[in-house]
């Protein structure tokens, strides 16, 4: 399980994520990134944290309770 | 004794590279939201591709100041090199150079703080690379040698329009993620 975290502020709309984890990261309508869970199981995060050419992307893993 | 022509030839060939590289770098980082390939390149690649020209710029800088300060067809001390117009040759033309290449380390180290700076500081500095090329052009046209010769002047030419073209393509392109991605209404309400 991976707690996401985004930084607001270094996210420059790339959307990247919202195109590599749909379910995860969706896009404000100013094309920032914004959260749709808060956590996931989907492995595609790491991914889309690894791509956010700013890396406004935090991937945590954390024990499902 | 003849003067040896090798660290004039390298500082011309240096500084010309620097300016090509720095040439390639806008235009890499111009091209990564307007994306004129559509999704045949990866927004991580040509960020990628983007900062390693910077970085190889940024390299070629630094070999142009030394190869400067190691030739005596002219007389280049080290400070020169940071400080505007204490060279005595064209200060003025050397000057655009000087703070171009500190404005450009800048932007290039501001991208490892941007946690620091915050977002918003970052970007508004890397507007800046906007007068790092004005600046770069100006020193290079003013300050080089080759810049008469035509193949030099065709390679400033086309990197200025180059730059304004990518640039204008980038200004009046809409953007293309807030039409192909839809946000359900619920988090257009949390936005």
């Amino acid at each position: 399980m991976y707690r996401i975290v985004i930084d607001g502020s270094l996210c420059s709309g790339f959307g990247d994520c919202a195109d590599l984890a749909p379910d995860v990261f969706g896009l404000d309508s100013h094309g920032k990134a914004l959260l749709r869970v808060g956590t996931s199981d989907d492995e595609r995060v790491r991914e889309a944290a690894d791509a956010c050419p700013m890396g406004a992307i935090h991937v945590e893993e954390v024990l499902a309770a | 004794m003849t003067h040896d022509p090798t660290f004039w030839l390298l500082a011309r060939a240096s500084g010309l590279t620097a300016y090509l590289l720095l040439t390639l770098s806008v235009l890499a980082g111009l091209v990564v939201k307007s994306r004129p390939f559509g999704r045949a390149l990866k927004t991580a690649a040509v960020t990628d591709v983007h900062r390693f020209f910077a970085l190889l710029g940024l390299g070629m800088l630094v070999l142009h100041g030394v190869a400067l300060v190691l030739d005596s067809t002219v007389h280049m001390p080290v400070a020169a090199l940071f400080v505007p117009f204490l060279s005595t040759y064209r200060p003025t033309a050397v000057a655009f150079g000087v703070l171009a290449a500190e404005l450009a380390a800048l932007i290039t180290v501001s991208f490892s703080l941007r946690r620091w700076i915050g977002g918003r500081n970052w970007r508004r500095l890397h507007y800046a690379t906007f007068l790092v090329f004005v600046m770069g052009t100006v020193h290079g046209l003013t300050a080089g040698t080759d810049s008469a010769q035509p193949w030099a002047f065709s390679l400033y030419l086309g990197a200025v329009g180059a730059v304004a073209f990518a640039t204008a393509w980038r200004v009046l392109g809409r953007p293309t993620r807030t039409r192909t991605t839809t946000p359900t209404p619920a988090l257009e309400r949390s936005a």
